[in-house]
This record gives C-alpha cells, sequence and structure tokens, in this order.
C-alpha cells in the first residue's frame, strides 16, 4: 500500500493485472486479447461513425447490444452498465437490500462478489463451495436468517451454480436470487442459460471473459419489468428525463464505443469462443485423466460449462505452477486466497477452518489455459508438462 | 416546420476531425498491445493531469460521480454525516453524498452561481463533515472563504470540478484549491473522453493511497483484498485519447474564454452576462446568461437555429428525490430565482466567429423588437 516514490506517486500504482506483463513473452499464452482483436480495423469501421456522431453515451449501440444480450440469454430485458461489479452492486440495490441485510454468496469467487454487497451496505455471509467449485445449496438452507435478502450464487468458472436447489431455497423463504454469471456467458443448466435464473443475471465484458470489450463494461439481465424500471434509473443519475431526477441513484453506463465492441464479438466470436473452450477443456479432461496427482472436477452432462477459466486441483502446486510457467505454459492460480480469509474480511470475523473445501480448492487449484487460441499441440505439451513434472 | 440548426449547442464531431489520425493511430497501438485496463497510457494521463492541476496526486476513476463517491468513500464521510453543497448544480453532485450514506445538506448561491460561503456557515452543525463546492460553468468557488470555514470547524473541502478543468482562482489550478478535486471526463466536459470518465486530484498521500485501493476492488496485488471496493477504472482506450486531447486543452481554454469574451462585450447590456472577477480564470464550460424573458428567448433564438440548454431547471432541493430531506421552495431564493432566468448559449473550441456572431445576431434582434 506504501507508494514507491516518484514525481506524481501515481506511477507504481497501476499496476498491471500480471495477465499482462510482456516479459519473457510465454509460448502458451492466458492473455489471448491481441490475437482476439486482430481484426480490430473491422472494429474501427464501426468506430469512426461514433466518433463523428460523438453518440458516447447511452447511445443507439447499447440499445442494440441489449436487445441482442436479451436474446442470448433468453430475458426480457438487458441494462447495458459500466462493471461486471457495478451489474452486481445495481442490482442489489434495485432489490432494495441496504444495511443490515444480509446476502450468501460463496467465499471461492472474485473480489467483486463480495464488494458488491458489501458496497451496497450489506454483509456478506459466506456458504461453502462442492468438489465442482461451486455454493453448496444445503449449505445455503442452514445460513438463512431473518436478516437473509438474497442469494447471490456465482457461476465459477463458467460452470452454473445447483440452480434447482437454490431456487427451491429462495422460493421458500421468499429471499431473491441475484446471479454472477460474469463468467458464465452462454453456459447453460438443464438447458436454461446462465442469469436467466435469478431476479436479476450479472455480467461482466472485462477483457478477459468470453464476451469481452476493450474495458471496463457489465450488462444485468431480468424478466422482471419492475427490476428493469428501476435498473435503468439506477444506471444513470435516477434520471426519468434530463431535468427530473426520481430517486437517488448511481452513475455506471456501457460506453456506446464498448457496445459497439461488444456487438462485433458477439456477432463474429461467441459461438466459436464458446465452443474452442469447451472442445479444449474436453480434451485436457482427457489427457490428464489418470493423473493420480490432478483431481478433476466432477462434469454434469446436464450442465453446458464454458470454462471461462479451466481449474483443476493438483498436489504441489506451487511447484507445478512454477515448472510449467518455466516451460512458457502460462498457467495461473485463481485464486489463492479465499474470500473469508481476506483481510478485508477480518470484520465478518471468519477463520481459517470454516469452509474446507473452499480452502483445499484455494490451495491446490491451477488454471491451464483452454481459450480460442489454444491448439491441439498447445494442448498436448500442456499434458505433457503435466505428466513429466509428477514422473 | 423546424428551423435548421445553424449552431448547435454540441458538435462533437468537429473536435474529432481535428485530432482524427493521432486517435487512430492510438487505437491502432493499443490494439496492438492487447492492454485494456489500468495500461501505461492510464499511468501516463494521470501523470499529465496531475502536473497539470499543480498536484501532486491524480487517481483516474469510471466517471465524475465515482470521483466525488470515492473521495466522499475514502475520507469517511457516511451515515450520520451532513455534507453541505449547491443547490443549483447537477444532480450527481447532491446523490454522490446520499451514495455514501450522509445527508445532503444545501446552501443558497450567489450570483455568480457557486456556493455562498456565508451561507455555508450558516449552515454548519456538529454534524457537518464536509463541503461540497461545485465550480459551476467552470468559474472557481470562493474557495478562501470556503477553506477558512472548513478550517474553523475541521471539515474536509471536496472540489466538484466537473466543469473546471483549467480554471483558475489567485492563479492556482481547480482541483488543487481543496483536499481532493473531482473531474468529469464525460464527453460534454472540455476535456473529454469518448465515454464515461473521471479523475480525482489530490496532495494528500494517503487519501492517494485510499483511492488507489478502492477504485481495484481494493486490491493490495493480485491475489490479497484489504478493503472491500468499488470497480471504478478509467478504460486504458479513454486515457489514452484523453492524453491526447491534454496537448489541446490549453488551446481549446483559450478558445473558450476568447468565445467568451466576444459574447460579453456584445451583450453586455442586453442580458445578464458573466464576465470574471480579477482573481478569476473560469474557463466557461457554459456560457450562462440571465433573461427575465428566458424561455421566449430561448424560443427565438432555436427559430434562429441556435441550439441553447438550461443547467439547470429544477434546483436540486426541489427535485421528486429530495422530498424526504424537508426543503420547501423558497428556501434557497437565488437558486430558484437563477432556475427560471438562465440560459446556456452555445460555446465550445470549434464554434467559429461566424457561429458566434449569428448567436449574438439572434439575442441582439430578439431585443430589438425583431421577435
Amino acid at each position: 500500500m506504501k507508494p514507491e516514490g516518484s514525481k506524481t506517486g501515481s506511477v507504481h500504482h497501476n499496476f498491471l493485472p500480471e495477465q499482462y506483463e510482456k516479459s519473457s513473452q510465454p509460448r502458451i499464452n492466458h492473455n489471448y486479447l491481441k490475437e482476439q482483436f486482430s481484426d480490430y480495423k473491422e472494429v474501427f469501421k464501426r468506430l469512426e461513425t461514433l466518433l463523428e456522431t460523438g453518440d458516447f453515451t447511452l447511445g443507439r449501440a447499447v440499445d442494440e447490444f441489449e436487445t441482442k444480450f436479451a436474446a442470448l440469454t433468453g430475458t426480457r430485458y438487458a441494462i447495458g452498465v459500466g462493471s461486471g461489479t457495478d451489474a452486481l452492486m445495481l442490482s442489489l440495490k434495485a432489490l432494495g437490500i441496504d444495511k443490515g441485510d444480509e446476502v450468501i454468496t460463496t467465499p471461492y469467487t472474485f473480489f467483486a462478489t463480495i464488494g458488491a454487497i458489501v458496497t451496497a451496505g450489506a454483509r456478506p455471509v459466506f456458504v461453502d463451495v462442492r468438489e465442482d467449485y461451486n455454493i453448496d445449496p444445503d449449505g445455503i438452507q442452514k445460513a438463512i436468517t431473518k436478516r437473509t435478502k438474497a442469494i447471490l450464487p456465482v457461476h465459477w468458472a463458467g460452470l452454473v451454480a445447483d440452480m434447482d436447489p437454490i431456487q427451491a431455497t429462495a422460493d421458500k423463504h421468499g429471499i431473491e436470487i441475484v446471479e454472477d454469471a460474469c463468467h458464465a456467458i452462454t453456459a447453460t443448466y438443464k438447458g436454461r442459460l446462465a442469469g436467466s435464473f435469478g431476479a436479476t443475471g450479472c455480467f461482466s465484458m472485462h477483457p478477459l471473459k468470453n464476451l469481452n470489450v476493450w474495458g471496463d463494461g457489465g450488462v444485468i439481465v431480468t424478466n422482471r419489468a419492475d427490476l428493469h424500471e428501476k435498473l435503468v434509473l439506477l444506471r444513470n443519475h435516477g434520471l426519468l428525463n434530463r431535468d427530473y431526477c426520481a430517486v437517488w441513484a448511481y452513475n455506471s453506463r456501457l460506453d456506446t464505443l464498448q457496445a459497439i465492441v461488444a456487438n462485433h464479438t458477439m456477432e463474429k466470436k461467441l459461438p466459436n469462443i464458446g465452443e474452442s473452450r469447451i472442445r479444449n477443456a474436453a480434451y485436457l479432461d482427457k489427457a490428464l485423466s489418470g493423473i493420480k496427482q490432478v483431481k478433476i472436477p466432477p462434469r454434469q452432462l446436464h450442465q453446458r460449462h464454458v470454462y471461462h477459466l479451466y481449474g483443476i486441483q493438483v498436489e504441489d502446486r506451487d511447484n507445478l505452477l512454477n515448472y510449467l510457467v518455466a516451460a512458457g505454459i502460462d498457467a495461473k492460480v485463481h485464486y489463492p486466497v479465499p474470500m473469508h480469509l481476506q483481510p478485508a474480511s477480518r470484520e465478518f470475523g471468519y477463520k481459517a477452518g470454516d469452509f474446507p473445501c473452499a480452502e483445499e480448492i484455494c490451495r491446490s487449484v491451477i488454471s491451464l489455459p483452454v481459450h480460442e487460441f489454444i491448439n491441439e499441440e498447445h494442448l498436448k505439451h500442456t499434458a505433457f508438462k503435466i505428466r513429466e513434472f509428477y514422473e | 416546420m423546424k428551423p435548421s440548426v445553424k449552431v448547435p449547442f454540441v458538435n462533437l464531431g468537429l473536435q474529432y476531425q481535428n485530432i482524427r489520425t493521432e486517435i487512430l493511430a492510438k487505437f491502432d497501438d493499443i490494439s496492438s498491445r492487447g492492454a485494456y485496463i489500468l495500461n501505461e497510457d492510464v499511468t501516463a494521463f494521470e501523470e499529465n493531469f496531475a502536473a497539470y492541476c499543480g498536484v501532486k496526486y491524480a487517481v483516474s476513476v469510471g466517471n465524475g460521480s465515482d470521483a466525488l463517491v470515492l473521495c466522499l468513500h475514502a475520507l469517511g464521510v457516511g451515515p450520520g454525516d451532513e455534507v453541505i453543497t449547491a443547490p443549483n448544480s447537477f444532480i450527481a453532485s447532491a446523490w454522490v453524498i446520499a451514495r455514501v450514506g450522509a445527508k445532503p445538506v444545501f446552501a443558497d448561491v450567489r450570483a455568480d452561481y457557486n456556493i455562498d460561503p456565508a451561507k455555508v456557515r450558516e449552515a454548519v452543525t456538529p454534524r457537518t463533515k464536509a463541503i461540497l463546492p461545485v465550480h459551476l460553468t467552470g468559474r472557481p468557488a470562493a474557495m478562501d472563504e470556503l477553506t477558512e470555514i472548513a478550517q474553523k470547524f475541521s471539515l474536509f473541502v471536496l472540489e466538484d470540478a466537473a466543469q473546471a478543468i483549467g480554471a483558475k482562482y489567485y492563479g492556482r489550478q481547480a482541483g488543487s484549491l481543496g483536499d481532493a478535486g473531482c473531474f468529469s471526463l464525460h464527453p460534454l466536459k472540455n476535456l473529454h473522453v469518448h465515454g464515461d470518465g473521471g479523475m480525482i486530484t489530490t496532495n494528500n498521500q494517503e487519501l492517494f493511497n485510499k483511492l488507489v485501493l478502492l477504485r481495484n476492488h481494493g486490491l493490495k496485488n493480485r491475489d490479497e483484498c484489504v478493503l472491500w471496493g468499488f470497480n471504478s477504472r478509467l478504460d486504458g482506450i479513454q486515457a489514452a485519447i484523453a492524453n491526447i486531447k491534454m496537448k489541446y486543452l490549453g488551446e481549446w481554454t483559450r478558445r473558450f474564454r476568447a468565445i467568451a469574451e466576444r459574447y460579453t462585450q456584445a451583450l453586455r447590456g442586453l442580458l445578464n452576462v458573466p464576465s470574471d472577477l480579477p482573481h478569476e480564470e473560469s474557463v466557461y464550460h457554459r456560457y450562462v446568461v440571465r433573461s427575465d424573458r428566458r424561455d421566449a428567448l430561448q424560443a427565438h433564438l432555436a427559430e434562429q437555429g441556435v441550439e441553447t440548454k438550461v443547467n439547470y431547471p429544477i434546483p436540486i432541493h426541489l427535485q421528486e428525490v429530495c422530498h424526504g430531506l424537508g426543503y420547501q421552495r423558497g428556501d434557497f431564493p437565488i437558486a430558484e430565482q437563477l432556475a427560471g432566468e438562465i440560459l446556456s448559449l452555445p460555446i465550445y473550441a470549434e464554434m467559429d466567429d461566424g457561429q458566434v456572431d449569428w448567436v449574438i445576431e439572434a439575442v441582439k434582434n430578439f431585443h430589438s423588437g425583431g421577435a
């Protein structure tokens, strides 16, 4: 937290996520944005019209994006917002969640899930995950109190949480569901699309997501007209029109520029992104089976897992990670410390051992690249290096 | 039939045409690098911005509202606290206070549209935590008087400088006058990006450290979160665009001031027109005139193809959202009177003198009975 000395002090503080580090370019990259946007000139053509007209805020391309995205997720409404984090926070606020309320979620997630709950004013209540890395519906039932206002399941890595029992619990207690579907665009559960289960479904379009833009962006989907109406106000200062403000609100809009990028990605690339990840994951599942130090999470036939991340549990993880990185394979750990053990969680009073399954995953999980620019040779090499490490 | 627009209120396309080559080259560069979040362009822009404002630190964020929210949050303003601000601003300068759980308390403005220090002084209570003056229209608020009150009662001063990039107060830049300065880079601002963006300036290292965490999930590094925060970052691509525009900001600001001067010289005597006091340099983000026949004037100008706006027709304390705060009509007589008289004439760096003169003529012939 200490800034290193510099002229303005800001230099060292834009730490780049290590995905973006450019040193010693590994051969099997985790970051594939250069390749993915190699057709950027096509996007430029669309952007020029925007730049000439200056329709930068909630412009026409945002409307177009929202219509398409709602159709893609099989929902009635989509609302473009500033980020996946804001999608979650605004959803909670639209549901009236505030101080004193509790929101049940998983400790095995990205920080934003918890940040959204806390900045909405509520308290996160953690429930352990199962072997598929997703929240345990039985645990949810036990964690419900009088103050529980919502369940926020995370479709981790692109696998939809076990929504049937979660829905049953929510219905029984009259509490809302907000889906953190940031990883899970076009994932399905018993034929239903991620985002279409809850009061709202929340997506991120951060550059490393399956559907990505050239910066931050998010989108909320819902079937409820009342929530749609509220969210449209909440994302734009509470303004009913230019001059009338109906509610205290926020400013969180998907830039028109980014909507244009998203429209392009959605039309041209998304099907292939999903399919290649699924194909690559299946290849690795097979290639790694039989290595006794490797534990592949259970795969379910009724689920379409879109593998935003391909995570497996391994013995001697940190050494394997170093071994793979040294071999030019850009393996990662998502993430080494569960949310309840983060310094920021101290105020909530959790301790190590509270969520054994999540903690074990954080100790042993490793992510391997499976994006659409990974080919069979890459996968073969990855599997070979893992076997070699354990031999 | 709708008259054809001769002088639109904004024309963002013109600015783009002037710097098109540079922008496209930059897009090309970013796309070929594949780095979009908190990248080198963001760092470079923050350094430029800090240097421009004459402060130690600049932290870019998602938008101007978030700049205020993150500052209030970082300064520990929350439930039970009160923040004093102006009632004649854009709604965001009030909702940001509600957002952190505090209560917006309004103090009336003076004829220069900025908050009246005497009224601020009257509004201070034991619960007051901060003063949030708005440098409305691009003219700096009475910062010396406000700072004196703040020091006396140990309050923070948070500048809403959303409209005031480049404005000067006794030679000091807006954004360097309070504990922190909050800027918007919204497309309609003098320095803008092609979407939403914001910036915070400060000399306070502790505040800076906290803001850097708050805008990016509270992350100390990739894996460790030390406080639950927000996600509010300026896109790398927008920072790159802003960096290009920084080079032209001085030139553009001079043009804004020249247009304002031309309007003021020509319209003085016909209307209430703005002008700088000796210690001020307004950047005229909005050129606002006052008329007791405002609506008729606006209609007349529209017929002459001149687009105008009212910033803003309903004072914040009279908005539906403020019902719970217990204000009523008559509470802030000056702000209320101004709301009925103000009119913003077109002003942007790309306007040519012919267009400025067209507006002037249109105003003149309204007054000479042409309408």
